[in-house]
């Protein structure tokens, strides 16, 4: 492993891949890509759902953005950046040190853990984040059982509400607003289905030990359940920041910058800090 | 049919720590234990404190083993290789009334011969811990209290016993107790076992135990807590602060060996299963709001409810130091161990083992090994837990180690404990749980 790069690119998926395309067709050869899981792709290829692109799924379409990818750009996959350090380095997972000018933060974002939420009660089986169960189901082909409940309808409340009916569970959507938030091709995707809807409420508390039975709602409800999905919101992934202020020699792009509801916004974002890099690349220090 | 010297029944943090004391002797040991690992009921869910020890009556079992227990922890968790932090404590005051709690505490803690106890002012409170609000008049700062991470401490004395010959019984729930032709038949879900003496440390169940053959003389009732936990990389004290309200105990903070905050209730009444209470949880948010007003209540990754027994006799009156019953010589039940039941869980194991083994006239084990060692790896293997860095090779070896669901897993280790709450490692590990389960299939 070479041990130094002009950029170094944290994170594998759409938004590193299109800086460093972009990076590549530029010129630039000194990068580098870091990436957690065993290949390229990121979250695109836990989604089942079509939408992406030319209405292709998510797996498709990591394909399509790997094509024309450059086979001379290092990837370091199955490795995680440890800690980062102000000197322009960062540890890696196997032990080797990297330094860098300048970094691309495009570690994406995670869910907001159910834990966090002012939820009382048990603490059973059969409770996840949603994108946890799409990984679950989509990567590892783990047949869920329903009946299920999920919390919140956004976007991917919405999508996996879809995932579960299309596995034949009976799916409950439990929602704060007067309305499904979803993004509109997402609730299209749920017209004309069987799929109860319960606007206004949120869930109280969790019933069931140690496996789920079921969660009693605001309103007083009680709504039986063997799987529970909590699709409450996104936050960057800024753990390597450890709190801090972004420096200059960080650039955050994709979900780690913003909370992105397409994909195409992310590669735009990708893309488009590659070339902010590019501009930078020249006034800073050298390593 | 299996006969042992010496049967311990339950498998949590005083069970194990009995089971591993007694391999100090010649003795035949077997720990029995209900559920399919150790450490999964009373002590998956406690505070994390070792107290210092002031807290109760001078003379009292519970004042001089915490103090005991408090002066060798170092070498306790050095010899097992468990986190321990010895982080010391503020027990703070909004008033009088607080005061004169905190003054009897200190008088109580002098005479027990704890080092170093001091009196203070707000204002030099808030030098040691700056998130203190400026409401807090007086503080009680014990520099020798500390916490450890539970889990990993009791599982340390698991394995310590195993590896010096303890033979162990999971999935074994104990149906009946009899004495036959001077020995204990004890008989689980689906085996026999003799013993010439038993401990017995079933926590909730160890009264039900002992009524399987004495008459009842004590009892428990169940009260319960609230737990909040924070993120790592939270800001939160940097020692464990125990909070006096005008109206009694209040919340308790600690910074956890893993660098969480941990919040908890004062008592409550039980609540089902493990479960929290909004009634809990919004005290501790009010409570740690007006203890430390700068603290972010969005970190919060976790909350869970805990249980706690309390001994009482058999008319219903508190029995305030630890209950250890004897209804005749060889037989020794601990009945509700509550608080400091963590933080002496070593020296009530080294109590009953050396009253044991006098007994039944045991040599001291010259083999006994006290170390045991944590998992370690190398640096190749790759990363699982994002959150907490820990990698799939420590995750493969406290499979090997013992760990047969992703909760033992997470207290062997830590995987799961952090800011994504094992949203991202969950399945994979799960993954290698299954693997593991089809190899040993296999062997069979």
């Amino acid at each position: 492993m070479k041990e130094q790069y002009d950029v170094l690119i944290i994170g594998g998926g759409a938004a590193g891949i299109s800086a460093a395309k972009t990076l590549w067709l530029s010129g630039c050869r000194s990068i580098a890509i870091i990436e957690h899981k065993p290949s390229l792709g990121g979250i695109l290829l836990q989604c089942a759902h079509t939408g992406f692109g030319a209405g292709l799924d998510g797996r498709d379409y990591a394909e399509t953005l790997l094509m024309d990818f450059p086979k001379d750009i290092p990837c370091f996959c199955s490795t995680t950046v440890i800690r980062l350090f102000p000197d322009r380095s960062a540890l890696l997972s196997n032990g080797h040190i990297i330094r860098f000018r300048l970094l691309i933060l495009a570690t994406g974002c995670r869910e907001i853990p159910f834990g966090s939420l002012p939820v009382t009660g048990t603490r059973p089986s059969g409770a996840f984040t949603a994108g946890q169960m799409q990984e679950m189901i989509n990567c590892h082909h783990y047949l869920p059982e329903g009946p299920a409940v999920i919390l919140g309808s956004g976007d991917i409340g919405l999508i996996m509400a879809w995932q579960l009916l299309e596995l034949g569970l009976k799916v409950t959507v439990v929602e704060k607003e007067s309305h499904m938030t979803g993004l509109p091709v997402n609730r299209a995707r749920l017209t004309g289905r069987d799929i109860c809807f319960l606007p206004g409420t949120t869930i109280l508390e969790i019933k069931g030990m140690p496996s789920l039975s079921g969660v009693t709602l605001s309103d007083g409800r009680f709504i039986p359940c063997r799987l529970l999905l909590s699709a409450v919101g996104l936050l960057p992934q800024r753990e390597l920041l450890e709190g801090r202020k972004i420096p200059d020699w960080i650039l955050p792009a994709g979900n780690c910058s913003h909370i992105h509801s397409r994909i195409e916004s992310v590669i735009k974002e990708g893309a488009s800090t590659a070339v902010k890099v590019l501009s930078l690349l020249d006034r800073a220090p050298s390593i | 049919m299996k006969s042992f010297d010496v049967a311990v029944i339950g498998g949590g943090v005083l069970g194990c720590f009995a089971a591993r004391n007694l391999m100090r002797y010649r003795l035949s040991v077997v720990l029995i234990e209900t559920r399919e690992d150790v450490c999964m009921e009373i002590t998956r869910a406690n505070s994390a404190i070792i107290y210092a020890g002031y807290d109760h009556h001078p003379g009292s079992l519970k004042a001089s083993l915490t103090v005991r227990a408090n002066s060798s922890f170092d070498d306790l968790s050095r010899e097992l290789d468990v986190p321990f932090s010895r982080c010391g404590s503020l027990m703070t005051a909004y008033g009088e009334q607080g005061l004169s709690v905190l003054r009897k505490k200190l008088e109580q803690g002098q005479k027990n011969g704890i080092p170093n106890l001091r009196l203070i002012s707000g204002d030099e409170a808030r030098e040691i811990e700056p998130m203190l609000s400026s409401s807090v008049r007086y503080a009680l700062y014990a520099p020798s209290t500390g916490t450890v991470n539970p889990w990993k401490l009791g599982i340390a004395a698991f394995e310590n016993a195993r590896a010096n010959g303890c033979e162990i019984l999971l999935n074994s729930p104990v149906v009946s107790l009899e004495k036959e032709g001077g020995q204990y038949r004890i008989e689980t879900a689906d085996k026999e076992i003799f013993s010439k003496a038993i401990i017995n440390c079933a926590g909730r169940s160890a009264v039900n135990i002992q009524d399987m053959l004495f008459p009842p003389s004590v009892r428990i009732r169940l009260d319960g807590a609230d737990f909040y936990v924070f993120d790592s990389r939270s800001s939160h004290p940097g020692l464990i602060l125990f909070e006096e309200t005008e109206n009694g105990k209040g919340i308790t903070a600690v910074p956890c060996t893993e660098g969480n905050l941990l919040l908890d209730s004062p008592p409550r009444p039980y609540a089902a299963e493990y479960a929290t209470t909004s009634e809990g949880l919004s005290v501790i948010r009010k409570e740690a709001s007006k203890l430390m007003p700068s603290l972010d209540f969005h970190n919060v990754i976790r909350s869970f409810g805990g249980i706690r027994v309390n001994p009482e006799t058999s008319d219903g009156k508190d029995i305030r130091d630890f209950c250890i019953q004897r209804p005749e010589k060889t037989f020794w039940s601990l009945i509700g161990v509550k608080t400091p039941g963590l933080t002496c869980a070593n020296e009530l194991g080294t109590l009953l083992a050396s009253d044991c083994a006098s007994v039944l006239e045991a040599q001291q084990n010259p083999n006994f090994l006290p170390e045991r060692k944590a998992i370690h790896c190398s640096a190749d293997s790759p990363i699982i837990c994002q959150c907490e860095n820990i990698r799939k090779a420590e995750v493969q070896a406290a499979i090997l180690r013992g760990a047969v669901t992703f909760d033992g897993i997470k207290h062997r280790t830590g995987c799961g404990m952090g800011t994504c709450q094992g949203s991202r490692c969950r399945y994979e590990i799960e993954h290698l749980l299954k693997e593991k389960e089809r190899s040993h299939e296999g062997t069979i």
